[in-house]
């Protein structure tokens, strides 16, 4: 069946720079934003802009992505002529098969998947952006502008242009240069990394950059540079919004507080629902003793603690006397009585014991960061861990 | 294909329900900040392994229609077998548009019973708020040599119930009918496991009577009869919800933890439907005490003893104590409610004061204007 438009989803990074939220599951199903995980923004955002197509292309310790989109039923995805696809690297006949070697080998290895559908258009997207975009107006511009390839780009400073991939544009609108990350940015127009690919061309595109051995097959570094150099029409997709690459423990911290302002990102409009995968848990119960202030707290929760400027996922449990202070707390954490988590990040099922501290409020030193324990740590009671640490999953400490 | 077959009666009224059940049945009741009555019974069976179930239905069954789907969100939707609903095939009392009795709820969907492939039933109350392990009942029928397992509880009884007297032998030796007091033994929780054969045969032997009432006619007439019916005692929370009081303290009752993990514990998890829906935030000046909050909410204001629906707005300075406030309900600011039952979708405009009786709540209907 001919589709106007599929997209393809990679997920496959290995997100080191998340560290110990990373060792044991890929980026995109690190749990966020309270009821979320990183992947269920662009997910949702193809069911709510009627792309029902989508191949899911991972790589790095797949097994919870796998198991978390199933069928893809609570994006809607679980139709009959599309839905979502896992699509693993794999071995053909008579060849030894090959990791995924950039994003365009990725799409590359899966072009069969993609001639099955016949699309005319293909949307590349990634698993580690927080945002709500329309790819339907993408693709009315991509088509109105008879481009080639429609970059979704978003405007930012002129500081923060030397840390994106920034669009120079001709005279006539469309992109006349590419530069990554460059040190003295012409422009203040940033990539980020969604992109429309008319299929007939991309498909040319990824065959002749596979014959090239010096490629690193990498839409930003060769297909998007390539294309410019043989002059096809490249458009920049002006988004306005939220948009946040949560690729670091900081950025990632960062945009999970950033939830707490409806002004940035309001998750509550019913037009443009993120939906995800959840337990069916009871309500949150609050305690006597509980103090919730402008937080994000879901589902199956027991608080009894005092809860400050932090975002808490599904069941998670804090104590009489604890206390949780612009923290990030992912499901099934536990926070024992009068212990302290002030800016951290709480991985899934860790248990920080009766009295321990993690973390510090801010205190000006150059080491300051966020402190971080990857899933099922366990901090023993009284224990303290300083800011900016980094636990790693099953450690205990 | 699971050897357990189940049905779950959902055609009960409770006109003392008053403007709760207006335009839904009793199963379909909204309990608990996200669930529905009838998620006990269906969930019980899910547990279990029962995913072929017949849902009996009489009227005003809309909402449990659309709460129950087609079954997926308790994995009742199967291509062979699964969830199948059952309105009323033409009803023989027109005139009270509903079923005399249990037996006359069965007979009018017989067809239906008779092309159940399993050779066991196990028959369940839509409206029981109870988590009951239907896979240790089991075990209790299959080793008990009896025909019938009685699903019972010997914790404290509220209103009128049935109750049996067991033998040492394990077995049924009497039935007290329509008791106020738990002194006459094991009260019933109307739940029972049944061979297929046998329920036919109490179904036909009543209807050539012309009878309609399973514990009165049927069961009676089978202990009479010398039949073998043993027990399962359930243990853990149970509440029959027959009137408004009843629904407010089984409500207020899951505030309490002990009483909370016994309805909802891990092991045995109890599934409803899945909504869209976020996380709820708590605002700068939200105080929220000895609640329960549910999904999807806004909640500047201060709660006291209250369980919050989803999708429910509460704004500032509104003190809101005492009360259930059901799914997608707005309450303005510098508002104050006591002891009220807020149906699903009412708004309250700001400076509302509204205060209900703690023997009786105030209900307010679905859709209220305030």
């Amino acid at each position: 069946m001919k589709k106007s438009c599929i997209a393809m989803l990679l997920a496959g990074g290995q997100g080191s720079r998340l560290y110990a939220l990373t060792q044991d599951v890929a980026k995109p199903s690190v749990p966020f934003g309270g009821k979320y995980r990183i992947i269920d923004f662009p997910l949702s955002n193809c069911a709510n802009s009627g792309i029902d197509t989508v191949g899911v292309l991972t790589q790095y310790k797949p097994l919870q992505l796998n198991s978390y989109i199933g069928i893809g039923q609570p994006w809607d995805l679980d139709v009959s002529d599309g839905g979502v696809y896992i699509l693993p690297p794999y071995q053909s006949a008579g060849e030894k098969g090959s990791w995924f070697s950039g994003t365009a080998n990725a799409i590359y290895q899966n072009m069969g998947f993609i001639e099955s559908y016949n699309p005319d258009n293909v949307l590349i997207l990634s698993g580690d952006h927080i945002y709500k975009m329309d790819y339907a107006a993408m693709l009315r511009e991509h088509i109105e502008k008879d481009a080639a390839c429609t970059i979704s780009v978003l405007q930012v400073s002129m500081e923060e242009a030397t840390r994106f991939g920034i669009m120079n544009l001709g005279e006539d609108g469309y992109v006349c240069e590419f530069e990554e990350k460059p040190k003295h940015p012409k422009s203040d127009l940033a990539s980020m990394g969604v992109y429309i690919f008319n299929w007939e061309k991309l498909r040319a595109y990824l065959i002749a950059d596979e014959q090239d051995p010096n490629s690193s097959k990498d839409f930003g570094k060769n297909i998007i540079p390539a294309m410019l150099a043989n002059g096809e029409k490249l458009w920049p997709y002006r988004f306005k919004g939220y948009w946040r690459d949560v690729g670091t423990i900081t950025s990632l911290w960062d945009a999970n507080m950033d939830m707490l302002s409806p002004e940035l990102i309001n998750l509550y409009d019913p037009s443009w629902p993120i939906s995800s995968r959840s337990p069916v848990c009871p309500p949150t119960y609050t305690g006597e003793n509980a103090r919730i202030v402008h937080s994000i707290v879901t589902e199956g929760c027991e608080i009894d603690g005092q809860v400050e400027n932090s975002v808490l996922s599904a069941s998670v449990t804090v104590e009489r006397g604890a206390k949780v202070v612009y923290s990030v707390l992912m499901p099934g954490a536990t926070i024992k009585a009068g212990a302290t988590v002030e800016y951290a990040i709480i991985g899934e099922n860790c248990v920080v014991e009766a009295g321990a501290r993690v973390g510090t409020a801010p205190d000006g030193t150059e080491g300051w960061g966020v402190a971080t324990c990857g899933p099922n740590v366990r901090i023993a009671p009284g224990h303290t861990v300083p800011a900016a640490s980094m636990i790693y999953p099953g450690e205990e400490v | 294909m699971a050897k357990y077959h189940g049905i779950i009666f959902a055609y009960k009224d409770a006109p003392e329900l008053g403007d709760l059940t207006r335009e839904r049945t009793v199963a379909s009741l909204p309990f608990c900040g996200r669930y529905r009555l009838i998620d006990f019974a269906l969930s019980s069976m899910k547990n279990a392994g029962i995913t072929d179930v017949g849902v009996i239905m009489a009227r005003d069954y809309q909402s449990l229609l659309d709460h129950i789907g087609s079954g997926k969100d308790w994995d009742m939707s199967r291509r062979s077998g699964g969830l199948r609903m059952l309105p009323p095939f033409g009803l023989p009392h027109a005139h009270t548009g509903n079923y005399a009795g249990t037996i006359e709820a069965l007979n009018a969907v017989r067809s239906y019973i008779l092309d159940i492939p399993q050779q066991h039933i196990v028959l369940m109350l839509g409206s029981l708020i109870a988590n009951i392990d239907l896979a240790a009942a089991i075990a209790a029928y299959e080793s008990g040599g009896a025909d019938i397992t009685a699903i019972c509880s010997d914790g404290p009884a509220v209103g009128v119930n049935h109750y049996y007297q067991v033998g040492e032998d394990g077995l049924v030796k009497e039935i007290f009918l329509y008791r106020g007091d738990a002194e006459k033994g094991l009260k019933s929780l109307e739940g029972y496991i049944i061979r297929k054969d046998v329920l036919l045969r109490l179904m036909d032997e009543a209807a050539a009577r012309n009878h309609y009432a399973f514990h009165r006619h049927a069961l009676l007439g089978f202990l009479n009869d010398g039949g073998r019916m043993n027990v399962y005692r359930h243990e853990g929370y149970v509440c029959a919800v027959r009137n408004i009081a009843q629904y407010y303290r089984a409500s207020m009752d899951m505030l309490n933890a002990e009483i909370r993990h016994q309805i909802f514990p891990a092991s045995r998890p109890v599934r409803t439907k899945i909504h869209e829906e976020v996380s709820s935030y708590f605002g700068e000046s939200a105080v929220v005490k000895n609640s329960l909050v549910a999904d999807n909410c806004i909640i500047e204001g201060e709660l006291e003893n209250c369980i919050v629906f989803s999708g429910c707005r509460i704004g500032a300075d509104t003190k809101l104590r005492n009360s259930i406030i059901m799914r997608g309900v707005t309450i303005g600011e510098h508002a104050e409610l006591d002891y009220i039952i807020s149906d699903k979708y009412a708004r309250f405009s700001d400076r509302t004061q509204l205060k209900g009786s703690a023997k009786l709540p105030t209900v307010v209907p679905k859709g209220s204007n305030i």
